[in-house]
């Protein structure tokens, strides 16, 4: 049985008003009724990452996130993260260092490596596995990860 | 109207709710709740969210020097919390070994242990830490002990209508606290774990194990405990690790085969004894 | 997965196949059946609930003996799923008896279960623990409810005389 609530969320900066079952998860929310399709649903088990946003600042699982519990929230996807400052030295190592091929989950990857570098201006490398182990990837072997992750974390410092 | 989401502002407007719909579900963090509901396992039509409840939030200083850890607590601020010192540190241990960073800010301990499932982290390192768990029913509340809160595979000691509110736990000791992790991955559910409390007393130590993974409810056998007390030899951890594998129901399945499982039970013992007595050895 | 147990039951081993092959008693047997509704005389339909923690499971169930062999062998089959699929169970059932005295009967049971969809994608390993522990209650029940038939009988002869062996037998003896 479902029932309709109405929600009230900022999504991106932007407020958006919606009538949602009660089980509608975020990542539902944000690609099918918003075509925000940047976060994937990868296991729709919180394991892969690859849904990963963030709420009020945290980062989050979408698939493991109601969007009824998320009145009055503001979430961030990677479509709202293009004027970041971090995202944006992400983005130039990841490309640089081919830290994606397929791509599919590169959002959820960007959105863990900010969390982690504005923790944690100068990672080693164990703490960018430990951080970001909560993000599979299936094509890059996670090595370039890393090393994109780093550089852009030397490039933020200077 | 028994449907819909639900937010109450204490815990006995909760249970109120939850007497009201014996079908709703309670929502903490949402990491095993929705996780259920998008495998099909679970569909409830209200739901009852603890997140303006302020009395299950924080950790508390008890007077004896216990702490009173909320339901709410997130396993993030768990494996922060440095009042999880000496032998409580397993409990520190074992919250940092959850899943990944992303899903510890979203789970909690009251939803964990409500959820029990076998390959969880904190069930058996709240049994080696002597824990016990608060239950809230309509006007009472009552503390059970860790191991006789976790009754069967993701059955535990809450009858209909009730609900963890707190964590209760001794006043640390000093000593060592650990938690060792067998798992195919970082991340994912333990196929077998070790969490192990020891406290170095003039010239003998006292030690607590509790084996997760291997069971319907973690694995506390008090002939170990007592083997692996005092001054113990080689061969007092080696029938300690029999008596474990006796007691040991370990599923098979993905993670691992009943068999290995009971493999690494003495295994990963000595390891974490080890480890435990150089350790407190180690210390003034 | 493979279910297997033993139980010894107090009854000649002719008296305990007749049982086997009675899909009623059967079917009262089974933990969490709430419905039985014979369909032939090799055949009944029967809804079983399963519960794991909190997960309440509803099978409809249809199970076939698809061979005799007596005095000692029974096979069945069991087919069936949850509302809309949610999962689907299939098991090959062999019920072997072997006389350990004129009085005792050893009972073996060996099941091939496959479960899939929501409970055999996510639960696997604990659902087996569950249909172990459903194999020694069925084990318990059917052992009770023959040795209770065979007192009852050996109280009154007469009435047992006149039933038949074999698959004939659609109810519960008196």
């Amino acid at each position: 049985m479902s029932n309709t609530l109405h929600v009230k969320i900022k999504v991106n900066d932007s407020s958006v008003a919606l009538d949602v079952p009660l089980s509608e998860t975020l990542l539902t929310t944000l690609r099918d009724r918003l075509q925000l399709t940047g976060a994937k649903r990868g296991c729709n088990q919180g394991v892969c990452g690859a849904c990963t946003v963030t709420i009020d600042g945290v980062p989050v699982r979408a698939c493991l996130s109601l969007t009824a519990c998320c009145e009055g929230q503001s979430v961030l996807t990677i479509e709202g993260a293009g004027a970041d400052r971090v995202i944006a030295a992400l983005q130039d190592a990841f490309i640089e260092e081919g830290a994606l091929q397929c791509g599919f989950c590169t959002p959820g990857q960007l959105i863990a490596a900010r969390a982690l570098l504005e923790r944690n201006a100068e990672p080693s490398v164990e703490e960018v596995q430990q951080s970001m182990s909560g993000n599979l990837c299936r094509c890059t072997g996670y090595r370039k990860i890393i090393d994109a992750v780093r550089k852009a974390a030397q490039r933020l410092q200077s | 109207m028994n449907t819909g989401l639900f937010h109450p502002a204490s815990v006995d407007e909760a249970l109120e709710l939850l007497a009201r719909m014996p079908d709703a579900k309670i929502i903490s963090g949402g990491a095993s709740l929705v996780a259920m509901i998008n495998a099909r396992l679970a569909d409830p039509a209200a739901l009852v969210s603890l997140a303006r409840i302020g009395e299950l939030k924080g950790v508390s200083e008890e007077p004896g020097g216990g702490l009173r850890v909320g339901a709410m607590m997130r396993h993030r601020d768990a494996a922060a919390e440095k009042r999880f010192a000496g032998t409580l540190m397993v409990i520190q241990k074992a919250a940092s070994v959850i899943a990944s960073e992303t899903v510890r800010n979203m789970g909690t301990i009251g939803g964990a242990v409500s959820h029990a499932d076998p390959g969880l982290d904190y069930p058996p390192a709240l049994v080696a830490a002597e824990a016990s768990i608060e239950i809230a029913a309509p006007g009472v509340r009552r503390r059970v002990p860790a191991e006789a809160f976790f009754v069967d595979w993701y059955a535990t000691a809450l009858g209909p209508g009730e609900m963890v509110s707190a964590v209760h736990l001794p006043a640390a000791r000093p000593g060592v606290g650990l938690y060792h992790k067998f798992a195919r991955v970082s991340g994912d559910y333990a196929t077998v774990s070790v969490a192990l409390t020891m406290v170095r007393d003039a010239k003998a130590i006292a030690t607590r194990v509790a084996i997760g993974g291997c069971g319907p409810r973690p694995l506390l056998v008090e002939e170990a405990n007592r083997l692996l007390s005092g001054n113990p030899s080689a061969e007092d951890l080696r029938r300690a690790g029999e008596l474990l594998q006796a007691a040991a129901d370990p599923i098979d399945d993905v993670r691992g085969s009943a068999e290995y499982r009971l493999m690494l039970i003495p295994r990963m013992l000595a390891r974490a004894f080890e480890e435990a007595r150089a350790s407190v050895g180690a210390m003034k | 997965m493979r279910i297997e147990g033993s139980f010894d039951v107090a009854a000649p081993r002719d008296a305990v196949y007749r049982h086997i092959t009675d899909p009623g008693l059967m079917a009262q047997c089974v933990p969490g059946c709430e419905t039985i509704e014979q369909l032939s005389p090799t055949s009944y339909r029967a809804c079983v609930t399963i519960n794991v923690g909190g997960i309440k499971a509803r099978f409809n169930l249809v199970v076939e003996v698809t061979r005799e062999e007596p005095p000692n062998l029974v096979l069945s089959q069991t087919r069936g799923e949850e509302d809309s699929r949610a999962s689907v169970l299939s098991a090959d059932n062999e019920l072997t008896l072997v006389e350990v005295d004129p009085h005792t009967t050893r009972v073996r049971y060996v099941s091939e279960v496959s479960v899939t969809g929501r409970l055999g994608k996510f639960a696997l390993g604990v659902m087996k623990k569950k249909v172990e522990a459903m194999g020694r209650q069925f084990a318990d029940r059917l052992r009770e409810l023959i040795q209770v038939q065979t007192a009852r009988q050996a109280e009154a002869p007469a009435a047992a005389a006149a039933v038949p062996t074999g698959s004939a037998s659609t109810g519960i003896l008196p």
